[in-house]
């Protein structure tokens, strides 16, 4: 089998999650989110092959254009919300995070985004690629849970505000924490992968670890808005809406980051 | 004074700068940076003065970012500084929490009664921490025992060897700001080039692009021999991705041309009425050149590499890349010229001669060698070592304040009836709920103790 069936079947597995999360959102009934979980590692199982394949085919990492890169973004997604829910046991952001990774896959399968793998142009041809790339995007893929478990913030609390008590027993309070864990695991990542290797790599291949190149400064820009959450969260002891809206604010500029600077901005960053 | 350091000291002016760096930022982004002011007058029209005035278009280099800059790093510096005693003397000299209602007001707390004498319970209560890998201080008075445990109190410090490694990546900003050294230079092959402020100089002995079958560049090779006092040291290739390292400077593959100011053109001289006849010429622009056996002379008045019309219906060239190679041709029988006009090597049937003579030549264009020209950006940065010695704390710090979060205990025995009453609590500030299970843990074990 294909590169493609691997992705299709991931992706195909991926919706069936969510349609068992979603029953589970409606029905509070755990078991369906526990069978929606096994559905999406075995889409993961499939989903991790396809990349494999893909790197064995092209003989580069999977990440160098849009459709590799959106693919990979959405198997870290995947990872991050394992271990978020195995790690606070929380079933309910999961529903939606499974939304957007579909969302990535078929943005990623549209026509729109080049899809044939073509050689590494010199610049490329580096294991600094792996290493950037990835542990950047599974920082982000962190942000982007902390984005969601953000937005479940804000509506829980609006909810408790009119004296209604969650019956799932996840309360704007736990939301609130979760979402302030993830950015406290995503963000090292994030900075060891896109700036701190960035700059090893910049360095090595262009000669200079900063050239203030419209993607290095709006990762930069990203860095900023999460370690503005941090300190008015740490030191000045902000909780819940400004937090969430800080955090909300934090993945927009990471997927502006990602996404819109490609499109809007011409840099060095021309590749993906 | 005073309210100087309170202003540095202020977490909100902190904030303030981060909001202002961040707003900066995005402009830059917005705005082109560091083109011409032409451009600019296109962009903006009446307002590119205003831009320019403000440094807007040079935003990361300029006078007000870098104060900003240096405001901001003043502000961690004192920020930093002034919270570390206080913390240092939490870390290390612990006061002992001796009020059991000091602890119950704790979010993570526990009180129950054992069934085992004080003294006993001390000792079990010690040995069951200890195996958790709790630092202990203890502190006694009548009928009471206090215990202040700790874990992984180096990741208090987190924060602080982040704001470290932050300010020695300013620092590094800053010396490869003012003592760097960038420079492209342009070799030809068998050339040897002087390196500007240094005692050696770099000659290129070979140069070649390798190509993907499907005619993508592949790679960029320069084989580089440094020369010092006149003798060769060592020969290395350099390619993107792998700079050659020599005394503090550092060589990397940075860009390649071709010099279409000298190529050479292989011209092909056929005859309309004569299938059989075939002339192979290399010529060189500019030079008249006979063609053997024939009252002619062949020469090339102009070469484009990437041909193409211009606006004004003017050859021009669209790249310097030999994508559509194009020669003016002449043909002169003594002062009298036949023909002229251009001929493609990618589309020999494209050619269209103007003939002022009745004539049965038929000029190709074959093939176009220049000499190639490797471009090796030198670079001497002293500031590198400072970025990575503050990456390295970055990283290190960041690790430490969110992977290796500090816990406490505070634990107070207090003997009842021959037995002992505990009040337990626990501060973990950077990871409550993960340490509410450890704590729910230690608790269910001491419960058990006999």
């Amino acid at each position: 089998m294909s590169e493609s069936t691997f992705f299709l079947l991931a992706l195909i597995f991926y919706a069936l999650a969510a349609a068992f999360y979603f029953a589970y959102l409606y029905s509070k009934k755990e078991s369906r989110a526990g069978t929606g979980f096994v559905i999406a590692l075995i889409g993961l199982f499939f989903h991790t092959l396809a990349l494999v394949l893909r790197t064995v085919e092209s003989g580069h990492a999977p990440f160098t254009n849009m459709y590799e890169s959106l693919s990979f973004l959405a198997w870290a997604s995947i990872l991050a919300f394992i271990i978020i829910e195995a790690k606070f046991k929380v079933r309910r952001p999961g529903a939606y995070l499974l939304l957007i990774v579909i969302a990535l896959m078929a943005l990623a399968s549209s026509p729109f985004m080049p899809r044939e793998a073509t050689p590494l142009v010199p610049a490329l041809q580096s294991y600094w690629l792996w290493l950037h790339v990835s542990v950047t995007l599974l920082g982000e893929a962190f942000f982007a849970i902390a984005f969601i478990t953000s937005i479940m913030y804000l509506a829980a609390d609006a909810k408790e505000k009119k004296g209604k008590v969650p019956r799932s027993g996840l309360t704007a309070e736990k939301l609130d924490s979760i979402s302030y864990r993830t950015i406290a695991i995503g963000f090292p990542l994030f900075t060891l992968g896109g700036l701190v290797f960035g700059m090893v790599w910049a360095y090595k291949a262009w000669g200079t670890y900063w050239s203030w190149d419209p993607k290095e400064v709006w990762s930069l820009i990203t860095w900023f808005v999460f370690a503005l959450y941090l300190h008015t969260r740490i030191v000045m002891g902000w909780k819940g809406r400004r937090s969430a809206a800080i955090a909300v604010i934090g993945f927009l500029a990471a997927l502006f980051t990602y996404f819109g600077v490609n499109y809007l901005l011409a840099g060095l960053h021309s590749y993906a | 004074m005073k309210a100087l350091l309170d202003f540095f000291t202020s977490v909100r002016v902190a904030i303030t700068l981060l909001i202002i760096l961040i707003c900066a930022s995005i402009i830059g982004t917005l705005i082109p940076q560091g083109r011409s002011a032409q451009e600019y007058l296109v962009r903006y029209g009446q307002f590119s003065a205003l831009l320019q005035r403000l440094q807007f278009t040079q935003l990361y280099h300029s006078f007000w970012f870098i104060a900003l800059l240096a405001l901001f790093a003043l502000n961690i510096v004192i920020c930093t500084l002034v919270r570390l005693s206080p913390k240092s003397r939490r870390a290390f000299k612990p006061k002992i929490e001796t009020e059991p209602k000091n602890i119950l007001s704790l979010k993570i707390k526990d009180k129950f009664r054992l069934g085992l004498t004080p003294a006993e319970a001390r000792e079990k209560i010690k040995k069951e921490l200890s195996r958790r890998h709790y630092r202990l201080k203890e502190a006694a008075a009548e009928r009471r025992h206090f215990f202040a445990g700790r874990k992984r109190v180096l990741g208090w410090f987190g924060s602080d060897v982040v704001h470290l490694g932050l300010l020695v990546i300013l620092a590094g900003g800053i010396v490869s700001g003012l003592a760097g050294l960038r420079k492209d230079l342009t070799f030809v092959e068998n050339q040897t080039l002087p390196i500007p402020g240094a005692n050696f100089s770099a000659r290129l002995d070979k140069f070649i692009t390798e190509y993907y079958p499907d005619g993508s560049v592949k790679d960029w090779k320069s084989l580089l021999t440094i020369i010092e006092a006149d003798k060769p040291l060592f020969q290395k290739t350099i390619e993107v991705n792998h700079p050659l390292n020599h005394r503090g400077y550092v060589f990397y593959q940075s860009g390649y041309g071709w010099d279409w100011e000298h190529p050479s053109l292989e011209i092909w001289v056929k005859k309309k009425d004569d299938p059989g006849y075939l002339k192979k010429v290399w010529l060189k622009v500019g030079e008249k050149t006979a063609l053997e056996g024939e009252d002619l002379e062949l020469k090339v008045l102009q070469f484009i590499p990437d041909f193409v019309l211009d606006e004004k219906n003017q050859p021009a060239t669209r790249s310097l890349e030999p994508k559509n190679p194009a020669a003016f041709v002449e043909g002169w029988q003594g002062e009298e010229e036949i023909f002229s006009g251009w001929v493609f090597a990618k589309f020999p049937d494209f050619s269209r001669l103007h003939a002022a003579k009745e004539t049965n030549i038929s000029p190709e264009l074959k093939d176009v060698q220049a000499p190639n020209y490797s471009v090796i950006q030198m670079a001497r940065d002293p500031g590198v070592p400072l970025i990575w010695i503050g990456s390295a704390l970055l990283m290190a710090g960041l690790f430490l304040a969110f992977y290796w979060p500090t816990r406490e205990l505070r634990i107070v025995l207090e003997e009842a009836r021959g037995k002992t009453e505990i009040v337990a609590g626990g501060i973990g500030a950077k990871d409550r709920e993960a340490f509410q299970i450890e704590f729910e843990n230690i608790m269910n074990s001491l419960r058990k103790l006999k």
